[in-house]
């Protein structure tokens, strides 16, 4: 990378840039090349600001003024997060909430198997609301499908469905199954939606608890 | 270990007020005109050369570009590489405006108990110095 600087001061720099870069991991991508454009811009001004010395203690302590990436990044991080929450409606409020309050505490041993134990249980409750919703939408569709033959031809299927007498009339009867039917579709389709929602909801939760561990790593590992 | 909780704490209460106190610092530059990351810097920092870890004004432009109170735009530079200018919105100006207002209250409150005449017991003068000298191990 050509940075306006040249040898061990250009090195210096892109080292900089680089530890930048890879603390904006997970940023979305115009966003991390914007910061880094402008922190590089940053360290160009006030590296020609102060022209008087050595080339290498200049840029050191230009760097040094600017702080550590962590620096620029780091309120950042709470940031993203805060808007990322704002998406999300109530429910995922409260299960974040419950989740947080297990997780929050310290993670023993004991902790970490109840927190395996609760990734798993929510994603069998996903698969299961998936393969509902999914088995709601296919049969409601294929029965009111049926229905919709059967109004043309009258035997269709007969050996296999048995059609229930709602009402006397066999015509309105067969009209109230299609609606009947497409309703349980329908259904289906809402708890689809419900379930898009639900997976930021949880996405949300779990990146929010990767935020958590990582800190508290960071704050032990720290000297105090 | 109290202590180190105490020494933790009284980082963040700093940083708390830093992080507002240079939001206001900045809305107060741009109010003045445009500005890129380092010119903000310097224009902060002053003569004096504060002490400011230059970086964390960016978090805190981020900020606030989210926020709607200030916009940004490329330009090229006659030397070196192009820099992002910064200008208050409309919104950022009565922010400005607002803030601007509220902290010359809090900063009169402060004047006023600074100049609060000396407790009469000098007990609980002492207690205040014994807890200032703790504040320092750290």
């Amino acid at each position: 990378m050509t940075n306006g600087f040249s040898g061990p001061v250009a090195q210096i720099v892109d080292n900089y840039l680089a530890r930048l870069r890879k603390g904006l991991k997970g940023f979305p991508p115009q966003d991390q090349e914007e910061l880094v454009k402008e922190i590089h811009s940053h360290i160009y001004e006030s590296f020609r600001n102060d022209p008087s010395g050595n080339e290498v203690d200049r840029i050191l302590k230009v760097l040094d003024k600017l702080g550590e990436p962590g620096v620029v990044i780091s309120t950042r991080m709470p940031s993203a997060m805060v808007t990322l929450g704002k998406k999300k409606k109530l429910p995922f409020y409260i299960l974040a909430g419950v989740l947080i309050a297990l997780f929050g505490v310290p993670l023993g041993l004991g902790g970490l198997s109840l927190a395996l134990g609760i990734i798993i249980t929510i994603l069998a409750l996903i698969m299961t609301f998936y393969i509902g919703a999914f088995s709601l939408i296919l049969g409601g569709w294929l029965s009111a499908l049926v229905m919709a033959v059967r109004i043309f031809s009258p035997g269709f299927l007969d050996p296999w469905v048995n059609v229930y007498p709602i009402v006397s009339d066999p015509a309105l009867n067969t009209v109230l199954y299609i609606v009947g039917s497409l309703l349980i579709a329908g259904m289906g389709l809402g708890f689809l939606w419900l379930g898009t929602r639900m997976m930021r909801g949880i996405r949300f939760v779990f990146r929010f608890l990767f935020e958590k561990i990582k800190n508290s790593r960071k704050r032990v590992g720290a000297p105090a | 270990m109290y202590y180190i909780v105490f020494g933790y704490n009284m980082e963040n209460k700093i940083t708390q007020l830093r992080k507002g106190i240079l939001e206001l610092a900045i809305l107060g530059c741009l109010s003045h005109g445009r500005h890129y990351g380092y010119s903000l810097v310097k224009t902060i920092s002053g003569e004096k050369n504060i002490d400011l870890t230059e970086g964390t004004i960016y978090p805190i432009l981020g900020r606030l570009a989210k926020e709607g109170l200030i916009q940004s735009e490329w330009m090229e530079s006659s030397q070196g590489p192009p820099r992002k200018y910064y200008t208050l919105t409309l919104k950022g100006e009565e922010a400005h405006r607002l803030l601007e207002e509220e902290f010359r209250k809090l900063a009169a409150i402060v004047a006023n108990v600074q100049k609060m005449p000396e407790p009469d017991t000098p007990d609980i003068a002492l207690n205040v110095l014994s807890v200032k000298k703790e504040m320092n191990h750290d």
